[in-house]
């Protein structure tokens, strides 16, 4: 049984995302700052979680007015971060976890920063890492910097929908399912991802659920058309709980393009056993989301063991190396990482 | 007189009349509490290991408290016993027992009362670490009669109960996964100060054994003394476990960050004064 996306992306960037509110609290604050009130803000979010789109976005609509600089990785040099003369009122910092080095004598640029931001009249609008701003609020009071703070939520399934779709045109993609629709049953068993930080891990609960749209058309005498994409939807909000990135990451692994079933949906939960320097290092791909073994080494202070922890955390599959050359921590094992994480009190 | 003749020759029948069987259930009743305590224990200990700090702090609570509910049902049963063979002479082997404790076992009863009272009161737990005494280490069991601690250099110390009567304790972490350590570091007098308060800083907020929230700050003090300065971090280890990890990280990250901007560690100034003869040249 086969049933084909439609492709009816006419919503608005905004709607798509479901970040109305976010984007007029930001345009809000942009207003006051017109009007004299200046008041910097930090968008906040974990890993892959959208602050660089929704950032892109607010620098979309102020074009006029807004400089946009992204940091790409751990910034050493204090002229980089130094404004050019051509820079408008309002600036745009995406990735301002960049700005620190977790080391002794690594905070100076840091230090920079926070003095520019307080000291300019511009206004700042920034992206964090949501486990580096937790560590840098704890040490060094951040957030009286930036006394307006936007935690982007985890989007709704609807809208992580339509965010993968996008890619697609019109009937593209097909949605298959081995069972006849009249075979689906009204009571299925889905397995609920649950983060359990006590213990560290991802566990799978199976958890029964009622087909609504099934019933729903058995009872109003309707032929199915949803179903099977929706189970796949289904599937894919519980596993990245409204993460974009990550349900993003599990549509690709499921896709046998331009096919995809509802059983080629993974769940994932990762068994992670690590030396706590091991761990140390994870938390710290964690912290920045990306990071090169030369920048591990600095921040641990040995270059001898780095190789050995980054086999290590390869061959449990939860990092991966991109073609720049940086660590990332795997989007389907994000949710074990955190978990594991919290349970060694190494994100707070 | 003839009263007191026949009251003992009641409680020497009572005695007579145990039977093996009683005593053997008695005594089985007692190996299988001892064993259930130690089992229950073992289970606990090895659970709390796979949890978080937190958990881990939770789970241990309860060992001890299980191990004298055990303990207690145990001694119920075997005193249930005992007073269904004395009945009405009960009150003269309270006398004998009275007499046992105060003269014999007096220490073991105290033990067993400081058990108790470390169980439920809880001056200290599981898992904490603690000064009691002359020793300072992990509470790694309470038992029945003692309290187990685990030294900083893997000596295991047995400290009996009653101790508590008698001394202080102090409990680093009263129960929490985290403790406050104090770190000393002590520079020449005349070495620049800001950038050393700095430096010690970072160390202790990049060090990957720190924990830090609103309750638990980092505290830096400064201390000017006639040849040298100390400079005092108070941070919070993140397992109490790494205390002495913690101290030796922040220790070894500083001194290399000092070296590098010329703070220098105090020097011997007795050793500068220059000989009577110079002086006198």
């Amino acid at each position: 049984m086969e049933t084909q996306h439609n492709g009816s992306e006419e919503n608005s960037f905004g709607e798509i995302l479901g970040l109305q509110n976010e984007i007029g609290e930001i345009q809000a604050s942009i207003a006051d700052y017109e009007v004299g009130k200046k008041l910097n803000i930090a968008i906040i979010a974990g890993p892959l979680a959208g602050k660089t789109t929704l950032l892109g976005e607010i620098e979309r609509i102020n074009s006029s007015r807004a400089t946009g600089i992204t940091f790409s990785e751990i910034i050493r040099n204090k002229k980089e971060i130094s404004l050019p003369d051509d820079t408008k009122r309002i600036v745009l910092l995406d990735n301002c976890h960049f700005l620190y080095r977790r080391k002794t004598g690594g905070f100076d640029i840091f230090y920079e920063f926070l003095d520019m931001i307080s000291s300019q009249e511009k206004l700042f609008i920034t992206t964090w890492n949501l486990y580096s701003w937790r560590y840098l609020n704890e040490v060094f009071g951040l957030e009286k910097y930036f006394p307006v703070q936007v935690v982007i939520p985890d989007f709704e399934k609807e809208n992580l929908r339509l965010f993968i779709l996008k890619r697609y045109g019109k009937e593209e993609i097909r949605f298959y399912n081995d069972k006849e629709a009249k075979e689906e049953p009204f009571i299925y068993v889905a397995k609920y991802p649950l983060e359990l930080s006590s213990l560290g891990k991802k566990i799978l609960i199976p958890v029964p659920k009622i087909n609504i749209p099934y019933l729903k058309n058995r009872l109003l005498n309707k032929k199915e058309t949803q179903t099977t994409e929706d189970r796949i939807f289904e599937k894919i909000y519980l596993e990245s709980k409204g993460n974009p990135g990550i349900a993003r990451r599990i549509w690709e692994l499921g896709l046998d393009y331009p096919r995809i079933k509802p059983e080629d949906i993974g769940q994932f939960s990762f068994n992670i056993e690590l030396e706590y320097e091991e761990a140390f290092v994870l938390s710290l791909i964690l912290l920045y989301q990306s990071l090169k073994k030369t920048e591990i080494s600095d921040m641990i202070g040995s270059t001898s063991r780095v190789d050995e922890i980054i086999f290590r955390l390869l061959t449990q599959e939860l990092i991966f190396k991109d073609e720049a050359g940086f660590f990332r921590i795997r989007p389907e094992a994000l949710h074990s990482v955190v978990a594991y994480m919290k349970k060694l009190r190494l994100v707070w | 007189m003839a009263n007191g003749d026949t009251s003992a020759q009641q409680l020497l029948d009572s005695i007579r009349s145990i039977d093996t069987q009683t005593l053997i259930t008695m005594f089985l009743v007692f190996s299988i509490a001892y064993i259930l305590g130690k089992i229950v224990t073992i289970l606990l200990s090895k659970l709390s290991d796979k949890l978080s700090q937190s958990g881990r702090v939770k789970v241990k609570l309860i060992i001890p408290v299980v191990k004298f509910v055990i303990y207690i049902v145990a001694l119920y049963y075997i005193f249930r016993q005992i007073f269904i063979i004395f009945g009405t002479e009960l009150f003269l082997l309270t006398g004998i027992l009275g007499a046992s404790i105060g003269f014999g076992v007096k220490d073991l009863f105290a033990d067993f009362v400081g058990g108790i009272v470390i169980t439920f009161e809880k001056p200290y737990q599981i898992g904490d670490k603690i000064a009691l005494g002359n020793y300072y280490g992990e509470v790694t069991d309470i038992g029945l009669r003692a309290t187990k601690l685990v030294t900083p250099d893997d000596n295991t110390v047995t400290v009996p109960n009653n101790l508590i009567f008698n001394e202080s304790v102090a409990s680093g972490n009263s129960g929490a996964s985290e403790m406050m350590v104090v770190i000393d570091l002590y520079i020449a007098g005349e070495s620049d100060v800001e950038p050393a308060m700095r430096i010690l800083r970072e160390a202790v907020v990049s060090s990957k054994y720190v924990y830090i929230s609103k309750k638990r700050p980092v505290t830096l003090l400064h201390k000017a003394l006639p040849f040298y300065t100390r400079l005092r971090a108070k941070a919070y280890v993140n397992d109490l476990r790494d205390e002495f990890k913690f101290e030796s990280d922040v220790h070894t990250r500083t001194w290399i960050e000092f070296q590098k901007n010329g703070i220098k560690p105090p020097q011997l100034h007795i050793l500068n004064i220059p000989a009577i003869e110079e002086i006198s040249e």
